[in-house]
């Protein structure tokens, strides 16, 4: 039920069990300081296991971002809907195996595509730390402009950035 | 993909969205003073329910929606086995005003005969801090003993060993 998407490097795919090692790792590791971490692995396991469990509860969710070559786990990107969200979001976390290649914009592009194309919305956002420099600068080369920020009870602040609309993407 | 369980009084299914307000509730409350919480905000409770969805997705067994025959929730029981667990685990959760009525027990009786036979287990576990007395209670209602000898996944949390397949089965 979890659709497998194909960009030139990267295959877009549901998260396994083989994938987890990685993503505790992640969240252990200071990279993970602007999306509630560093975590330990128990709570790693929970946020792994709800990057699955949200796509049946909303219909959309995140995917593993794997190099299609290995099948290494590089990072995770989609459609981001927890509880107290202003609204859904397209987010993204580069595991350090997946930095410094363009990895992040290839990926999130395809997010926003299926966004638009497969489940037919118009708008999407993302949510950034005000802080996260390397998630800004992502945010603005994929065309986001900084719309306003809102108070997370858990994060502080967190930046909303509009994307371009489906209309405007397609053009 | 998750199985639906049916018992004289209840019905196991998988946990959908509608269940999020009294999961939330749960763990926010001191009820889940001994799993886990109580946790400080709802954005916490909606990252473990849905991880408890996609449990099921990366073991192919899980913890089922337990309702009445009404289609009341009253609970969470079943399988739990997340990073770290020394061995397979079944837990339960029983929303506040339907304890005292034996429907943890016989939902665990029904979680523990599908662990036993579809999905193949060959011992359970439970575990249980070690001042939960309604669930130590249950444990031993379920026929669980303590097993002192087996790896508890925290320090201070005890080992209740469920009746063998064998020993269920006689």
């Amino acid at each position: 039920m979890i659709p497998t998407l194909h960009t030139k490097r990267l295959t877009l795919r549901a998260p396994a069990l083989r994938d987890f090692d990685a993503y505790a790792t992640f969240r252990a590791s200071d990279r993970a300081s602007f999306v509630g971490g560093p975590n330990s692995r128990s709570e790693a396991w929970h946020q792994f296991c709800a990057l699955l469990g949200q796509w049946p509860l909303r219909g959309y969710g995140r995917w593993i971002i794997a190099d299609t070559e290995t099948d290494a786990a590089l990072g995770t990107t989609g459609l981001f809907h927890p509880e107290g969200w202003p609204e859904c979001e397209i987010a993204w976390s580069l595991f350090a195996e997946g930095e410094g290649r363009g990895i992040a914009f290839e990926a999130a592009t395809a997010a926003r595509a299926y966004a638009y194309e497969t489940l037919g919305w118009s708008s999407v956002i993302s949510c950034v730390a005000p802080d996260n420099a390397r998630s800004i600068a992502l945010a603005q080369r994929l065309g986001c402009q900084f719309e306003a920020p809102f108070e997370h009870t858990e994060y502080g602040r967190l930046d909303i950035w509009r994307h371009p609309s489906a209309e405007e993407v397609t053009q | 993909m998750i199985p639906t369980l049916t018992t004289d009084r209840l019905v196991l299914r998988a946990p959908e969205a509608a269940d999020f307000p009294e999961f939330r509730d749960y763990f926010l409350s001191n009820r889940a003073q001994y799993t886990g919480g109580p946790y400080a905000d709802a954005r916490q409770a909606w990252i473990l329910f849905a991880a408890e969805i996609g449990h099921w997705a990366l073991h192919g067994f899980g913890m089922w929606t337990v309702t009445l025959n009404d289609a009341t929730p009253i609970g969470l029981v079943g399988c739990w086995y997340p990073d770290g667990w020394p061995e397979k685990e079944l837990g339960w959760l029983i929303w506040a005003g339907y304890e005292g009525q034996g429907y943890a027990s016989e939902a665990a009786t029904a979680a523990r005969a599908h662990a036993y036979g579809a999905f193949g287990w060959p011992t359970a576990v439970s575990y249980i801090h070690p001042d939960n007395a309604r669930s130590i209670a249950l444990a031993e209602r379920l026929g669980c003993r303590r097993d002192a000898q087996a790896q508890p996944p925290k320090p201070d949390t005890l080992v209740y060993r469920h009746p063998a397949p064998s020993e269920i089965a006689a």
